[in-house]
């Protein structure tokens, strides 16, 4: 003979205990799966590279405070316009990268220059915004998709 | 269905949800890396340029430490090939590299520089060279400069744990030993093939040891995590086998294939 009221109830607690597991096993695969890759889910670099720079190439030396100018979009990426704080000489960086649409660049944005051996990097607030390779960096530099 | 019980369920998708687009967020993001991170990236590319100049090599086998994969006992966690080119009379060198982006349930083939191969979020900035032997190198080099067949037997639907004696899915270090198989063996014409010349070859697998908790969990927030091209025996007693860079390296050097693991740091 059935019980309508035990059944139901039956069926809450086995929906409850399988709510609960679920929601453990969630919780433990999110914090193991941060850890936990075997072959790389790789994101590509999201960094602008500059592809040519129009100006003094003292400008861009060691520990320049730089201000951007202008930032203007091209087909291609953008090209921005930035002027060393201490005596207001200005460089033309046309740059090409995934990241340009996303960077929110903004006139008026310091930005830092740190020289590197194979080029450039320009970060604002600590963060990569470009970078500028010189020739030993443009020979590290490549990318090509083969398959779509 | 009682209150409690749609309250509960309510809770579980929520968290599921949140769980999925934090994932997401995590792979897919396009945050720029910080000044540091691209200046120990570059280091590193130039010093492994310098360090492959010095092997008299012309094709390798690279891999980078992209995770911490020590609970399982791995170094390294994604491998590829470099090749030496040239670059309107200048060596450089290029690695070709199959990529999953965005945490998706599909991969892409890369020819790459150097600097783009480092400039991902790293665990550790080291690299790991094995040199394969000049026979090895002369065939795969032919592949790799060629994006027919170098993407020959690519298969773009991808599993991190991708078993590695099926054809369902494949990942990165998978497709990088079945196309090193390929180039050492022309019947290996088949992806099926060319898994057939890597156990004739005596290649083995990493056994993961994972939880039915971690599978289900992985299973249901990672569209790049499947495990249903795995035999059941063994899924259900939680040995995951799959191509880890770890074993690909003990392997090429057990073969006769390659040398020594040399790290760059």
């Amino acid at each position: 003979m059935t019980h309508p009221v035990s059944q139901r109830a039956i069926r809450s607690f086995a929906l409850r205990r399988l709510c609960a597991a679920t929601a453990l096993a969630l919780t433990l695969a999110s914090s193991a799966h941060a850890q936990s890759s075997i072959s790389d889910v790789s994101a590509l670099s999201a960094l602008p590279i500059a592809i040519s720079v129009a100006a003094p190439i003292a400008v861009l030396s060691a520990g320049a405070a730089l201000t951007v100018v202008s930032v203007e979009a091209t087909s291609t990426g953008a090209v921005w316009v930035l002027e060393r704080a201490s005596d207001g000489t200005r460089a033309s960086v046309q740059l090409v990268g995934r990241g340009i649409a996303g960077a929110s660049l903004a006139a008026g944005t310091v930005i830092a220059c740190t020289a590197l051996s194979t080029g450039y990097v320009l970060s604002a607030a600590g963060e990569a915004i470009a970078f500028i390779p010189n020739e030993i960096g443009r020979a590290l530099l490549y990318n090509e998709r083969i398959t779509r | 269905m009682n209150r409690a019980v749609l309250r509960c369920l309510v809770f579980v998708a929520a968290l599921a949800t949140s769980v999925t687009s934090a994932e997401a967020g995590r792979s897919c993001e396009q945050r720029p890396p910080t000044a540091n991170a691209v200046a120990q990236a570059m280091v590193l590319a130039e010093r492994t340029a310098a360090r492959l100049e010095q092997s008299g090599a012309n094709v390798v086998v690279i891999a980078r430490a992209g995770q911490n994969l020590s609970e399982y006992g791995l170094r390294y966690s994604h491998l590829g090939f470099a090749y030496r080119d040239d670059d309107g009379g200048r060596p450089v060198w290029r690695v070709v590299h199959k990529l999953n982006q965005c945490g998706s349930a599909r991969a892409t083939l890369y020819r790459q520089g150097l600097g783009e191969f480092f400039l991902d979020d790293l665990w550790q900035y080291e690299a790991a060279i094995v040199v394969l032997t000049p026979a090895a190198q002369a065939h795969l080099k032919a592949a790799l400069v060629d994006n027919a067949a170098v993407a020959r037997l690519d298969t773009p639907d991808y599993s991190m744990v991708a078993y590695p004696w099926s054809q369902r899915y494949q990942q990165s270090n998978q497709w990088a030993i079945e196309t090193l198989a390929m180039t050492e063996e022309p019947a290996a014409t088949t992806r099926e093939r060319a898994q057939a010349w890597l156990r004739l070859h005596g290649y083995e697998p990493t056994t993961l040891h994972l939880s039915a908790f971690k599978r289900l969990g992985a299973r249901v927030i990672s569209a790049n995590v499947a495990f249903d091209d795995h035999p059941n025996e063994k899924r259900f007693e939680g040995r995951i086998e799959t191509v880890t860079v770890d074993s690909v390296f003990r392997w090429l050097e057990r073969d006769g294939l390659g040398g020594p693991v040399q790290v760059v740091r």
